[in-house]
């Protein structure tokens, strides 16, 4: 479909084989970014006591991550507050400019989540080994299982540890993908239908579009808080 | 009949009372559904990587299909630990 693809913006750059050109991707990118440091900037610039709009905005989003990772990874997880808060952002910013007209959305792109969450997945790791060292293997053995069952019981939580980068980026990406082609779908509805039926897919597609809304806050927010869990099963070994 | 003037201002604080409730209740909803919306993706996934590792193995000693057909059923139940786990998690935090 047209709103999917991806097209290069301005001149081809290619260094050593990798072509490094700019797209339409990077440029949403780019502009999410831009957004949230815009927001951000302007948030945090006057700090009154009594907030005003877009301050009190700022402060709730610091305040709704701040507390999903001390309620699901604990104080010792404050540290990384500032990634999870980025993530969050980075990601609600580029699913909710996805639903403007005539935008490309960054998260609809399997290689852009997946990306993400695999630098969620081995950064998880990392932390994990450099925080326990060897012990923190010690998560693919749950204790009190008998002797015979133990290299099977490795064997399916080592496949359960490996599949957390797969679900995170199928999640979204998945999620975000569908509600688009669902509402082009309708779309094309009201076209095909014309003036007599094409009210039913119109209204459809306005309460789909709401639907759409609630799915790009919720997707940023489940991304995020499975950053945490992720990040609490390696900071708390035996939780 | 008259209406008191107090009676009014308690059913209005009443009022008040029950819409913030609701507000509450449609904010945990939300909260709810992306739990939901995690639990398909968890079971699919486990599955799909197992497959995965089962097919590279395969190819890797020359045994097939052996190993797929192991690692599809270890993958699946993967899957189910996956969504268990979670699915504890979220009542646990349900009764807090």
């Amino acid at each position: 479909m047209q709103q999917f693809s991806v097209h290069k913006i301005g001149p081809e750059i290619n260094i050593g084989g990798v072509d490094l050109s700019f797209t339409n991707a990077s440029l949403f990118m780019v502009i999410s970014a831009a957004i949230i440091l815009l927001f951000l900037f302007v948030g945090t610039k006057e700090k009154k006591i009594v907030p005003g709009k877009v301050q009190l905005i700022a402060e709730m989003f610091y305040t709704f991550v701040a507390k999903m990772i001390s309620d699901t990874a604990g104080s010792k997880a404050k540290p990384y507050f500032p990634f999870i808060f980025s993530l969050f952002m980075f990601v609600l910013f580029c699913n909710m400019v996805g639903m403007l007209p005539y935008s490309f959305t960054v998260t609809s792109h399997i290689i852009v989540t997946l990306i993400m969450a695999l630098f969620i997945f081995i950064a998880v790791t990392i932390i994990g080994f450099a925080k326990h060292g060897f012990k923190y293997l010690s998560i693919f053995v749950p204790s009190g299982v008998p002797a015979v069952l133990l290299p099977l019981i490795t064997v399916i939580e080592i496949i359960s540890y490996l599949s957390r980068p797969v679900s995170l980026s199928v999640r979204l990406f998945a999620n975000m993908m569908a509600g688009h082609t669902m509402l082009k779908v309708f779309g094309g509805f009201v076209i095909s239908l014309g003036l007599l039926g094409g009210w039913l897919p119109l209204g459809f597609s306005v309460a789909l579009t709401g639907l759409e809304i609630l799915v790009a806050f919720l997707q940023a927010y489940v991304f995020a808080i499975l950053t945490c869990i992720y990040l609490n099963d390696a900071l708390n070994l035996h939780h | 009949m008259k209406i008191p003037e107090d009676f009014k201002t308690r059913l209005k604080i009443a009022k008040l009372k029950i819409k913030k409730q609701d507000q509450l209740d449609s904010e945990k909803r939300g909260l709810f559904l992306g739990g939901a919306f995690k639990l398909g993706t968890e079971l699919v996934s486990a599955v799909a990587v197992g497959t995965i590792i089962g097919f590279i193995l395969d190819s890797w000693f020359d045994t097939k299909p052996w190993l797929i057909i192991i690692f599809f059923f270890l993958g699946a139940a993967a899957g189910i630990l996956n969504v268990i786990r979670a699915a504890n998690k979220m009542q646990k935090e349900n009764n807090k």
